[in-house]
C-alpha cells in the first residue's frame, strides 16, 4: 500500500454565525494521484482546500498532508505544498520572472537554486520568451499557467489546483490538462484538484470524491462511480400532462434494472443497468397512461449523470457577500486578460 | 529564525518597491501637492507676518518655513493611512493567500509592507525638502537637520501604515477602509500644530493639540527647520514617535499573527 499523501478525518468547518461550510468530511489520497474533488459551488470545496492549505483552521476534525498535521505542523505542510487558487495570483505590476523570483523567495530557494528551477519552470509552462514583461501584458491563460509555474517553484510533493481551468478557452483548458498529466508523469507528484467540469475529472483524475452541502457524497475512480448508476442512460421526453408525466415516471421507476431518474429541462435521464433490454419495457409500462413517450435517446451512462445524481437536480440560489461576488467579477475579467 | 523574518520582510518590501517605481505619476504628483500647499499657504498668510506678534508666535519670520514641517507630515500622514490598501488589493486577488500558504513568517506581511512606505514617505520627504529649500526655505540645522527630519517622518508614517494594515486586516472592503481613514486624518491633521501655531488656538483644542501624535512629529521637525539642535524638544519628542512606531508594529504584528486568510 502507498503512502497517503493527504489524510482527512471527520474534518469539519463552522463559520461564525452557525454555517457548517464542511460537515464531518473523511477522505484519503495516494502518493503519486490525482484527485478530484467535484461539487456545486457552495459544497464545501473551497473550505475544504483553505483548510488543507493553513489557510483556514478546523473546528473539528483532522487532516495530514504528506504526514504533516494542518494544524500543528503549518510550516511542514506549507512546505510541501504547492496552492495554485483559481485567483490568478499573479502580481500584473510585476514581470513574470520577478513573480516567480518572489515565489521562490518566499519558499526559501538558495541562489542557486533559483537559477536553475525559474527557467525549468518558466520552460514547462512555455513562457520563457515573454518572462522579461509585465504581466499586465499576458492573456488569461499566460497568467494562469504563471500561477502553476509559481506554484511548482520549490518541488511541492502536493500540488493543489483549485478550478485549474476555469474561465478558460477550451485550446488553453487542454493545454493545461496536458501540463497536469505531464506533471504527474514526470514528477510522480500528488495532485489535488478541484473543478466541476466533469469531462475535465473523467479525463484526469484517478479517482474522485463529490461534495454537496459539506459532506462526501461518494468516493472512487471515474468507472467506479459510473457503475454505480449502471450502464447507460436512456433520455425521454414525454408528451401529456404533469400528472401523466409522474404517473409514467412512476411506473418506469418501478421496473427491475432503473436505478436512478434525473430530470434535466425538458428530459428525464434514467439510468438503466442495459439500456438496450430495457428500453422495451417502458414503451410497454407507459403506453397506456396519459402520457405517452415522444422522444427517446439511449447513451452512455457519463460523470455527469454520477454527478447529478449525488448533488441533486434542482438550480441552486447561491448565498454570496458583497466581496466573493466582487472578487468572482475580478477574477473573471483578469482570465480574460 | 531570524534570518528567516528578516529575508521575508526584504520579499515583502522588494514587492512594494516595485511597484511603487511603476507608479510615476504618484511619485510627481506626491512632489507638486506639497509644492502647491507651500506656495498657496504662504501667499495666503503672508500678510500675517507684518503683525510683529505673529513672528513671535510663529517662531520665524517666514510663514513657509512654519509650513514646512506642516506640510512633510501631511503628506506623510496621507501616506501612511493609505498603506492597508494594498493588502486589500491583495486580498482581492489571491495574493494574501498566495503569501500565506507559503512558509513565510506572518510578521513580515505588516513589517515588509510598513517599511515600504517608510522608504517612500522618505523619498517624498527628501523632495519637498528640496522644493522648500527653492522656495527660500532653509534648515537652520543644515543637512543633518534634514535626514533627522526624514527619520522622524518615517518613523511616523509606519505608526499610521501599522494603524492601516490592521484596519486593512479587518475591514476588507476599500469602501470601509477609506470612510474610517477620512474619518481619521482630517481631525488628526486640524486638532494639531501641522498648520496653525497652537498658541492662536482655544484652550481645550490646545490640549488636544498637545497630546495628538501628529503634534509631536511636527514639533521636532519644526524646530530643526527654524529653532536649531535643542535636544530637550528633539529627544523627547522623537522618542515619544519611535515608542508609538514601535507600539504599533508590535500590535500589526500580532494582528497578522492571528489571521489566517
Amino acid at each position: 500500500m502507498t503512502m497517503k499523501a493527504i489524510e482527512v478525518r471527520g474534518l469539519t468547518k463552522t463559520y461564525p454565525g452557525g454555517i457548517r461550510a464542511v460537515d464531518q468530511v473523511s477522505f484519503w489520497v495516494g502518493e503519486g494521484e490525482i484527485f478530484g474533488f467535484l461539487g456545486p459551488n457552495g459544497a464545501g470545496k473551497s473550505t475544504t482546500i483553505l483548510m488543507l492549505t493553513t489557510l483556514a483552521t478546523p473546528t473539528a476534525g483532522s487532516a495530514t498532508v504528506m504526514g504533516y498535521d494542518v494544524t500543528t505542523n503549518t510550516d511542514a505542510v506549507r512546505r510541501s505544498l504547492g496552492y495554485v487558487s483559481q485567483d490568478l495570483a499573479v502580481d500584473d505590476s510585476l514581470t513574470g520572472w520577478e513573480n516567480l523570483y518572489l515565489q521562490a523567495r518566499f519558499y526559501g530557494l538558495t541562489r542557486d537554486e533559483m537559477r536553475r528551477r525559474i527557467p525549468e519552470v518558466l520552460d514547462m509552462v512555455g513562457l520563457t520568451s515573454r518572462a522579461r514583461d509585465l504581466v499586465e501584458t499576458y492573456s488569461g491563460g499566460m497568467r494562469k499557467r504563471l500561477d502553476i509555474a509559481a506554484g511548482l517553484i520549490h518541488r511541492p510533493k502536493v500540488l493543489f489546483l483549485d478550478e485549474p481551468t476555469l474561465g478558460l478557452d477550451i485550446q488553453t483548458r487542454r493545454e493545461i490538462w496536458d501540463y497536469i498529466t505531464r506533471l504527474r508523469e514526470e514528477s510522480g507528484m500528488t495532485i489535488f484538484l478541484t473543478t466541476h467540469y466533469m469531462e475535465e475529472a473523467d479525463r484526469l483524475c484517478d479517482r474522485i470524491a463529490i461534495i454537496d452541502r459539506g459532506s462526501i457524497k461518494a468516493v472512487g475512480t471515474p468507472s467506479e462511480l459510473k457503475s454505480t448508476l449502471g450502464g447507460d442512460v436512456i433520455v425521454l421526453r414525454f408528451g401529456g400532462t404533469d400528472a401523466g408525466v409522474a404517473e409514467a415516471l412512476a411506473r418506469i421507476r418501478a421496473l427491475p434494472g432503473v436505478r436512478d431518474v434525473a430530470r434535466y429541462g425538458d428530459d428525464y435521464r434514467v439510468a438503466v443497468q442495459d439500456g438496450e433490454s430495457t428500453l422495451p419495457q417502458f414503451f410497454a409500462a407507459t403506453q397506456d397512461g396519459a402520457a405517452p413517450i415522444v422522444r427517446v435517446s439511449i447513451n452512455r451512462v457519463t460523470l455527469d449523470d454520477v454527478y447529478l445524481s449525488f448533488t441533486g437536480r434542482a438550480l441552486r440560489d447561491e448565498e454570496s457577500s458583497r466581496e466573493d461576488a466582487l472578487q468572482q467579477r475580478i477574477r473573471m475579467r483578469r482570465v480574460r486578460g | 529564525m531570524r534570518t528567516r523574518l528578516a529575508a521575508d520582510v526584504y520579499s515583502v518590501f522588494w514587492r512594494e518597491m516595485k511597484r511603487f517605481w511603476l507608479q510615476k505619476p504618484r511619485i510627481v504628483v506626491s512632489v507638486i501637492q506639497p509644492a502647491i500647499w507651500l506656495g498657496l499657504m504662504g501667499n495666503l498668510m503672508g500678510g500675517l507676518l507684518d503683525k510683529p506678534m505673529a513672528a513671535a508666535v510663529l517662531g520665524t519670520g517666514n510663514y513657509l518655513s512654519f509650513m514646512t514641517a506642516g506640510v512633510m507630515v501631511m503628506t506623510t500622514l496621507f501616506g501612511g493611512v493609505f498603506g492597508g490598501v494594498s493588502i486589500i488589493w491583495d486580498r482581492r486577488l489571491g495574493l494574501l493567500n498566495k503569501m500565506l500558504a507559503a512558509p513565510i513568517a506572518r510578521a513580515a506581511i505588516p513589517v515588509g509592507k510598513a517599511l515600504a512606505v517608510a522608504v517612500q514617505t522618505s523619498i517624498q520627504v527628501a523632495l519637498i525638502a528640496l522644493v522648500a529649500r527653492l522656495l527660500g526655505v532653509a534648515f537652520v540645522t543644515g543637512p543633518a537637520g534634514v535626514l533627522m527630519a526624514i527619520g522622524i517622518a518615517a518613523l511616523f508614517s509606519v505608526i499610521m501604515s501599522s494603524l492601516s494594515l490592521i484596519l486593512a486586516a479587518r475591514l476588507k472592503s476599500h469602501e470601509a477602509l477609506f470612510a474610517v481613514v477620512n474619518f481619521l486624518t482630517m481631525p488628526l491633521m486640524f486638532t494639531s500644530n501641522a498648520m496653525f501655531p497652537t498658541q492662536t488656538m482655544p484652550g481645550w483644542l490646545r490640549s488636544i493639540a498637545a497630546y495628538n501624535p501628529v503634534s509631536y512629529a511636527v514639533r521636532p521637525m519644526r524646530q530643526l527647520v527654524t529653532g536649531g539642535w535643542d535636544w530637550t524638544v528633539l529627544g523627547q519628542d522623537a522618542a515619544v514617535v519611535a515608542a508609538m512606531a514601535a507600539l504599533m508594529v508590535i500590535l500589526a504584528v500580532l494582528q497578522y499573527r492571528k489571521m489566517v486568510a
